[in-house]
């Protein structure tokens, strides 16, 4: 009688729990064997503490070959201990000392409670006014939480952004175009040999006003680009694709940092192998 | 209705007159409205919080009560939220009882932090180092002359912000101490002045807009922050 | 042959795992094997560090450390080497944070480099924690820093503190350093900071920031900026204290080779095959 043939699926899972209980008994013995230094014991708070923090690295890392249940199960914790942790901060540095302490905690007086409550009144009121959002029957309460801050961000915000992002930016645009003693520093010679900081730095503004104004005018989508137009818009977009080409350069930087600090983690903490 | 709709209308547009207003005034009494103003709304801030975390348990909890697709790692979140939580309001108990001293007493609640929320957190984002080596790779072609250029100074860059373009400028120019930072100084002139050329076209862009759409959200065209319902 | 679908995908799935590998060797491989990196510490980072270096001691400097894990990497080797150089300095040092999932990092940073440098809360330095609020917050400290913040992180009141004595506001401070993961430089210290109360007003960020905050460099919003990883280590080598970041350029160094030979390699076959390729009918 020939063997009986398993399904492809039981196969497949027997093979992954096989994989997950080697990786298992590998992270194990890695964290036998690792050197850790004098005075760091492995059976201490701080050194379980390294060890899960190891396997979780780890177990992040295995969504690179595919996502499995280790990940997701972690990834789950990760949001839990994250939303207790934000709560409890919330709570203990600014509802404790902005609330509950000057109204419950430290008033001796009931003059004092009263001053206290007044001054806090109408925020802790709006406050509450805030979590009716999740209301669908009072959900309207909440409207004028969000107007005070809102009408407040929206019309605080008018002059700043027009004072720091408009014309803040403005002026260093210009100004070293209309600096007589930049142009006084430029001598015939200085022109034909490029030999002047002055000269280079009146090309280095041009650069920058002339960028500035044809990114600005590939923005402006109320005319065809066409002819003089079209060849500004052009000039815009070669200015911007080598920024983008600058922010793609340093997102790389970024992203490879991130992944270093995990490794100096693993290498010098879980391995213990210093840096050499 | 009045108060559901237009009071709060009213209310946004008289709100963003004073903080207008305010910034234009030396007067004492305008900085004690400032302050009187953002004291408010600090305290405000920590209720918002507690939104979020409605959200996500409600969430979760349909998750579960549904059977949804993988609801079992609902599970996960409330014992991380409960043992932080947990962890949290022990340490305030014996904070209260004079037994617990923070930075010097052994803390459960830090321990969860740096053990769970640091590794978890740092090691998500750090695994997009090798989507985007996979993806520049598959995807990253010098199409047009734009692609090119975005080619080009993506690779400066890269080169020129790591300590082995200057063992390369040295290597290439060993006599000439100006040329070996060539690699260094080719990355700061194209952030120096293309980027920053762009950079500030879209931050004048962006900032014409905003300014808009405040105008808007003060005369009430835009009222999405409002949310549903009538 | 005609190569079907699956089998591309299947050349693809092998391709992505072995710039997997490959991206992981480069990473690891200077762990085991120390490359040599000597560089020059760039202009930015210098102008913050001689800012830095020309207050006197007592001076009282803000630092708001507004990060969080996951970008912990390349901003907290910033906050502990600006840490270090305001401690040696001697400088009244104010800490505080706009992100409440960060408020483990920056306790952990500054109890550390305090213990390292002997400082005591209180005294030298003082952790005030977090509030939210955001430019509220900015605003409110601008107004009255201790009415922002009537207790530090310790509970310990303060009002009182020898190391914020004489400080009213933030107009009382001459230089804020922000290191901010996400829009807190641009977002928040400058317009609602820096422009209203007349601070300097220095920052470090990570690396996919830096190219927006130039044109904050040259308006002189800014007088000084660590970008990425890259900063922290020009900041370690100028406080003479090479450490973490100074450790990762190595790696950062061969992966960026590794990717750049990647995307030319690939760039000149695609240029190969459209311009001196089979030409399709």
């Amino acid at each position: 009688m020939p063997p009986i043939e398993q399904p492809a699926s039981t196969k497949t899972r027997d093979v992954e729990i096989l994989v997950v209980v080697v990786c298992l008994a590998a992270f194990l013995l890695t964290c036998l064997l690792a050197q850790w230094p004098e005075g760091q014991s492995k059976v201490s708070a701080k050194g379980f503490g390294i060890i899960l923090a190891a396997g979780l690295t780890l177990i992040m890392y295995s969504f690179l070959y595919r996502d499995n249940p280790l990940f997701k199960a972690a990834e789950n914790l990760y949001v839990g201990v994250t939303l207790g942790y934000t709560l409890i901060t919330t709570y203990r540095l600014s509802l404790k000392p902005d609330i509950i302490d000057p109204l419950f905690i430290d008033p001796p007086t009931l003059g004092v409670f009263a001053g206290e409550l007044a001054r806090r009144f109408v925020p802790i009121v709006l406050g509450f006014f805030l979590l009716t959002r999740l209301s669908r029957k009072y959900a309207w309460l909440s409207r004028y939480s969000y107007t005070f801050m809102v009408g407040w961000g929206a019309g605080i915000g008018i002059p700043i952004v027009v004072h720091t992002f408009i014309l803040q930016q403005i002026q260093p645009a210009i100004r070293p175009l209309l600096d007589a003693e930049t142009f006084r520093a430029l001598t015939p010679f200085s022109w034909l040999t490029l030999s002047s900081p002055a000269l280079w730095s009146i090309i280095g503004t041009l650069v920058i006003l002339v960028g500035t104004v044809c990114v600005l005018f590939y923005f402006f989508f109320s005319m065809e680009h066409k002819g003089a137009g079209g060849a500004v818009s052009r000039v815009g977009i070669w200015f911007l694709m080598i920024s983008f080409g600058a922010s793609f350069g340093y997102t790389v930087m970024a992203r490879v940092s991130l992944l270093i600090g995990r490794v100096q983690f693993l290498m010098e903490q879980w391995l213990g192998i210093a840096g050499r | 209705m009045f108060y559901k709709r237009s009071l709060p209308l009213i209310i946004c547009f008289v709100m963003g007159v004073l903080a207008f207003c305010q910034e234009f005034v030396a007067h004492p009494s305008a900085d004690a409205f400032r302050e009187e103003m953002t004291t408010w709304f600090r305290i405000m801030g920590g209720f918002a919080v507690f939104i979020g975390a409605y959200s996500l348990l409600h969430m979760h909890v349909t998750r579960i009560r549904q059977r949804q697709q993988g609801w079992g790692y609902s599970a996960f979140v409330f014992l991380g939220a409960a043992a932080t939580i947990a962890a949290g309001v022990v340490e305030e108990i014996l904070k209260g009882m004079g037994t617990f001293e923070e930075g010097k007493s052994f803390s459960s609640f830090d321990w969860l932090y740096d053990y769970i929320q640091v590794p978890c957190g740092a090691t998500i984002f750090s695994i997009l180092a090798f989507f985007m080596a996979s993806a520049a790779f598959r995807t990253f072609r010098a199409r047009n002359t734009g692609a090119f250029l975005l080619l080009a100074a993506a690779i400066i860059v890269m080169f020129g912000n790591v300590p082995i373009s200057e063992e390369v400028g040295r290597w290439l120019f060993p006599n000439s101490s100006g040329w070996q930072m060539i690699f260094p100084r080719a990355n700061a002139v194209l952030m120096e002045y293309p980027n920053l050329a762009a950079k500030r076209g879209i931050l004048i862009g962006i900032s014409l807009g905003g300014i808009s759409q405040s105008l808007r959200i003060l005369l009430g065209i835009e009222r999405s922050y409002l949310g549903g319902g009538e | 042959m005609k190569i079907t679908p699956e089998a591309t995908l299947r050349r693809q799935e092998i391709t992505r795992r072995i710039i997997y590998a490959l991206v992981a060797l480069a990473v690891i491989t200077p762990f085991i094997y120390a490359l040599p990196v000597k560089f020059k510490p760039m202009t930015l980072s210098k102008n913050l560090y001689d800012k830095v270096e020309s207050l006197k001691p007592g001076t009282p400097v803000l630092l708001a450390l507004d990060y969080e894990p996951s970008s912990m990497a390349e901003l907290q080797p910033m906050s502990i080497a600006i840490l270090r150089h305001c401690f040696r300095r001697n400088l009244r040092v104010i800490v505080m944070t706009h992100w409440n999932t960060g408020v483990g990092l920056c306790k952990d940073v500054c109890e550390k480099m305090a213990a390292e440098a002997g400082k005591e809360s209180g005294k030298d330095f003082v952790f005030l924690g977090f509030k939210p609020g955001y430019q509220n917050l900015v605003l409110n400290m601008g107004e009255n820093l201790l009415g922002a913040f009537d207790k530090d992180f310790y509970q310990k009141p303060t009002e009182g503190m020898p190391v914020l004595e004489g400080l009213r506001s933030l107009k009382d401070i001459p230089l804020v350093i922000n290191i901010a993961a996400g829009a807190s430089i641009d977002g928040l210290w400058i317009p609602y900071g820096r422009d209203r109360f007349g601070f300097d007003l220095g920052a470090g960020c990570t690396a996919v920031m830096a190219p927006d905050l130039y044109p904050y460099l040259q308006s002189k919003q800014l007088i000084g900026l660590l970008g990425g990883l890259r900063g922290a280590a020009d900041y370690e080598t100028l406080i003479a204290k090479p450490e973490a970041a100074t450790k990762g350029m190595q790696a950062q160094s061969l992966t960026h080779v590794l990717l750049i030979v990647l995307l030319i390699g690939a760039n000149i076959v695609y240029i190969g095959r459209r311009y001196y390729g089979p030409k399709e009918a």
